[in-house]
C-alpha cells in the first residue's frame, strides 16, 4: 500500500467536487439548512398559545393571576360567555378556556368567623381558606401546547404568592454541575446532535451514491485493474470525506454560533476529531451498503434505513434512557449515538480527551470495523 | 512464450455456468481476436484475465502470474466495454489520476498524457470535462487510459462499439503499431472486418472455445468465403452439438 495512490484517490474526490458544483452545494448547504430548520423548529419554545379567560370572580385574585400569566407565551382573550369559549376550543380555534367562578377570591381567602359566646366578648376566629378552584377546559390533542398552558397556571400562582410576600415551606436551591452551561438552552443541547446527524446522513448518502456510480460506470473495475489496492481506494475515500466532514463540522459550528449563539465551552480540536471519525464511520458504511445496490435508484431506497435510526435512536431528541429496554442496545450500535454524547460532553460540559476518550475509542473501533468491512467487501467482489 | 494461458477455465454464477472449460493461449506480441455471440462468455473470460473475477475451476496465467497477482497490474492495460471514466473530471484529470495510480512520475506522466492526447486526437479537448465530450471522444479517452502505462498486454473488450468508421480505422492503425512494437493485444469484437485483422481468432460459445486459428484457417475449415459465414457455421455447429449432448 502506498500513500501516493491513497492521495491520488482522495485528490480525485476533490477534483470531482470542483467540477460538480451541485454536489459541492449539497455537501455544504444541505447540512447548514438542516441545522437551521432543526434549530428553529425544535429549539424554539411555544409562543402565543391562544387561550380564553372567562373571569366571573367578584374579587381581585383571579385578575391578579391572569396578570401574572406570561403574556408572551399565552395569547389571552377575554370573554364572558363560558359556553361560547368552550365551543371555540371544540372548534380548534383556541387551546384552552380558563374559568374563574364568582366566589374564587372568597374561596382563596382566609375565612373570618365571629364567635359569639354568651357572657363573653365576641371573638374573631380566622379559618384557613376554603380552597379556590379555577377550571381549565383544554384541548390535549396537541400535547406540546396543552402542556405549555397547564404549566403556566401554577407558575402564575407561585408568582402571585411571592409578590404577596408568602414563603413556601419547602425551597430548592439549585447548584450547577457545569457552571458555564447553567443557562444552556434546548438549542445548545440540540446542536451536537444535529452536527452528528448531518455528517452521518450526508456522508453516508454521498459515499453510497458515489460508490454505486463507481460500480455501475465501470470506473471501480478500472481502478482495480491498476496497481491500486482495495485498501488504498477505501482509505483514499476516507481521507477525502474526513476532510470534507471537518469542513462541514466547522461550518455548522460557525452557523450555530452566529445564528443561535450556542454554547461552546470545550476544545474544538477534540470536537473536530469526533466529527472526522463520525464521517469515516459514515462513509465506510456507505461503501459497505453500496454493494447491495445495483443502480443509483436502488441506492436511494436505502436512505430511510440511514435517516430514521440516526434521527430517532441516537439521542438527538429522545434521551437513550427514555427508550424501551429492548430498543436501547440498537442505539449503541449506531456511531452517531457515541458522536452525539462526545460532542455534548466537549461543547457543553467542556470536557477534553481525558474524559471523552471512551466515546472516541468506540468511534475509532467502528471506523476500523466498517473500513475493514468495506475493504473485504471490495475484495470479495473479485471472487 | 504465452502471455495469456487459460487451461480448462470454469466460472460458475449460482446455477449458471458462464465458462465451461475454456482453454486458450495468446503468444507474446500477438494480436488475438476473441469473437462469439452475446452471452458466450467473452466478457467473463476477460474479467478473469484482468483479475476482476476468479475462475471457479481450471488455471489461468497472465504474463506468467496468476491474474490476481499484484505483479500483473502494472503490466496490463484494460479498456472495458463501458467508457469507465470519471464524468466530472476533465480528460487530462482522468489520465492524470490513472497515471498516478500506475506510479508514473510527474514529468513522465505529463509527457505521456500529451503524447496520448495527440495520438487519440484529443489535444484540443484536454481541459474539457468528460461528460461534455461526444461518445466517440469518450471512447478515445478510455483508450488513452488503457495505453497510459505502456502495458505489455492490452486487453480490449469491444473497444469499437458505437465508434464511427473513421475512428475505428484510427484505433486499428494504432493497434497495429502497438503490435509491431511488441505489445500483446487481446480484443473482443462483433465486427468480422476487425476479426480479419487479427493474427489469430478464437471463437467462443457456451463458455468454450469452439474454433481457433488464423481467419483464413477458420474459413477453410468450414469451406466458406467470409469470416462471418465461418462464425455462423461454427456457432451453429456448436449449438447442434450442445443440443445432442443435452
Amino acid at each position: 500500500m502506498t500513500l501516493r495512490r491513497t492521495l491520488a484517490i482522495a485528490r480525485k474526490q476533490f477534483l470531482t467536487l470542483r467540477h460538480d458544483k451541485r454536489t459541492l452545494a449539497l455537501m455544504l448547504v444541505a447540512p447548514v439548512m438542516a441545522m437551521l430548520i432543526f434549530g428553529f423548529a425544535f429549539g424554539s419554545s411555544a409562543k402565543h398559545v391562544p387561550v380564553v379567560v372567562v373571569n366571573e370572580d367578584r374579587g381581585a385574585t383571579a385578575g391578579k393571576i391572569v396578570d401574572a400569566l406570561d403574556h408572551d407565551v399565552l395569547a389571552i382573550a377575554t370573554s364572558s360567555d363560558l359556553a361560547g369559549a368552550k365551543a371555540a376550543v371544540d372548534r380548534g380555534d383556541k387551546v384552552a378556556v380558563l374559568y374563574f367562578a364568582p366566589g374564587f377570591t372568597a374561596d382563596a381567602s382566609p375565612q373570618t368567623h365571629l364567635q359569639m359566646v354568651p357572657g363573653k366578648a365576641p371573638a374573631v376566629q380566622v379559618l384557613p381558606p376554603k380552597g379556590a378552584h379555577a377550571q381549565l377546559y383544554v384541548d390535549t390533542t396537541n400535547q406540546e401546547l396543552a402542556g405549555v398552558v397547564m404549566a403556566q397556571l401554577p407558575a402564575a400562582a407561585g408568582k402571585l404568592a411571592a409578590a404577596a410576600g408568602q414563603k413556601s415551606p419547602i425551597n430548592f436551591d439549585n447548584q450547577y454541575a457545569f457552571t458555564r452551561a447553567k443557562n444552556a438552552t434546548t438549542t445548545d443541547s440540540l446542536v451536537p446532535g444535529i452536527i452528528a446527524f448531518a455528517i452521518t446522513v450526508f456522508t453516508t448518502l454521498l459515499t453510497l451514491l458515489a460508490f454505486v456510480g463507481e460500480r455501475t460506470s465501470g470506473t471501480l473495475d478500472r481502478l482495480r485493474v491498476t496497481p491500486a489496492t482495495e485498501a488504498e481506494i477505501v482509505l483514499g475515500y476516507e481521507l477525502a470525506f474526513g476532510v470534507i466532514a471537518a469542513v462541514q463540522g466547522g461550518l455548522l459550528l460557525t452557523v450555530a454560533l452566529l445564528v443561535y449563539h450556542v454554547l461552546i465551552v470545550g476544545p474544538l480540536a477534540v470536537a473536530a476529531l469526533v466529527v472526522v471519525l463520525t464521517a469515516i464511520d459514515a462513509q465506510a458504511i456507505g461503501i459497505v451498503v453500496s454493494a447491495a445496490a445495483r443502480r443509483e435508484s436502488q441506492a436511494v431506497q436505502f436512505i430511510p434505513f440511514i435517516i430514521f435510526p440516526t434521527f430517532l435512536l441516537s439521542g438527538i431528541f429522545v434521551a437513550l434512557s427514555s427508550l424501551p429496554d429492548w430498543l436501547r442496545p440498537f442505539s449503541y450500535l449506531l456511531p452517531p449515538t457515541w458522536a452525539i454524547q462526545a460532542l455534548r460532553d466537549v461543547l457543553l460540559r467542556g470536557w477534553g480527551l481525558d474524559h471523552v476518550w471512551p466515546q472516541i475509542l468506540v468511534l475509532l473501533g467502528f471506523a476500523i470495523i466498517f473500513t475493514t468491512g468495506a475493504i473485504v467487501g471490495l475484495k470479495r467482489s473479485r471472487a | 512464450m504465452n502471455t495469456i494461458q487459460l487451461e480448462r477455465v470454469e466460472k460458475q454464477f449460482g446455477a449458471f455456468r458462464a465458462l465451461n472449460g475454456l482453454s486458450l493461449r495468446v503468444q507474446q506480441g500477438e494480436l488475438y481476436g476473441l469473437i462469439g455471440p452475446n452471452g458466450a462468455g467473452k466478457s467473463t473470460a476477460i474479467k478473469i484475465m484482468v483479475g476482476l473475477q476468479r475462475a471457479t475451476g481450471g488455471t489461468a496465467k497472465v504474463l506468467g502470474y496468476g491474474p490476481q497477482d499484484p505483479q500483473v497490474r502494472g503490466l496490463l492495460g484494460y479498456m472495458p466495454q463501458e467508457t469507465a471514466l470519471y464524468p466530472d473530471l476533465t480528460v487530462t484529470e482522468n489520465l492524470d489520476l490513472f497515471g498516478r495510480l500506475y506510479g508514473i512520475e510527474k514529468e513522465e506522466r505529463q509527457r505521456r498524457i500529451a503524447e496520448l492526447l495527440g495520438l487519440v486526437n484529443l489535444s484540443d479537448w484536454a481541459a474539457t470535462v468528460v461528460t461534455n465530450l461526444s461518445g466517440g471522444m469518450q471512447h478515445r479517452t478510455s483508450l488513452a487510459v488503457a495505453l497510459l502505462a505502456r502495458p505489455k498486454l492490452l486487453i480490449l473488450d469491444e473497444p469499437t462499439v458505437g465508434v464511427d468508421p473513421e475512428l475505428r480505422a484510427s484505433f486499428w492503425a494504432h493497434f497495429d503499431r502497438l503490435r509491431q512494437e511488441g505489445t500483446t493485444i487481446l480484443i473482443t469484437t462483433h465486427y468480422m472486418d476487425e476479426a480479419l485483422r487479427c493474427e489469430r481468432v478464437g471463437l467462443i460459445n457456451h463458455g468454450q472455445l469452439v474454433a481457433e486459428g488464423t481467419p483464413a484457417e477458420l474459413m477453410k475449415q468450414v469451406k466458406v468465403q467470409t469470416l462471418e459465414e465461418a462464425f455462423l457455421a461454427f456457432a451453429g455447429r456448436n449449438k447442434a452439438n450442445t443440443e445432442v449432448s443435452a
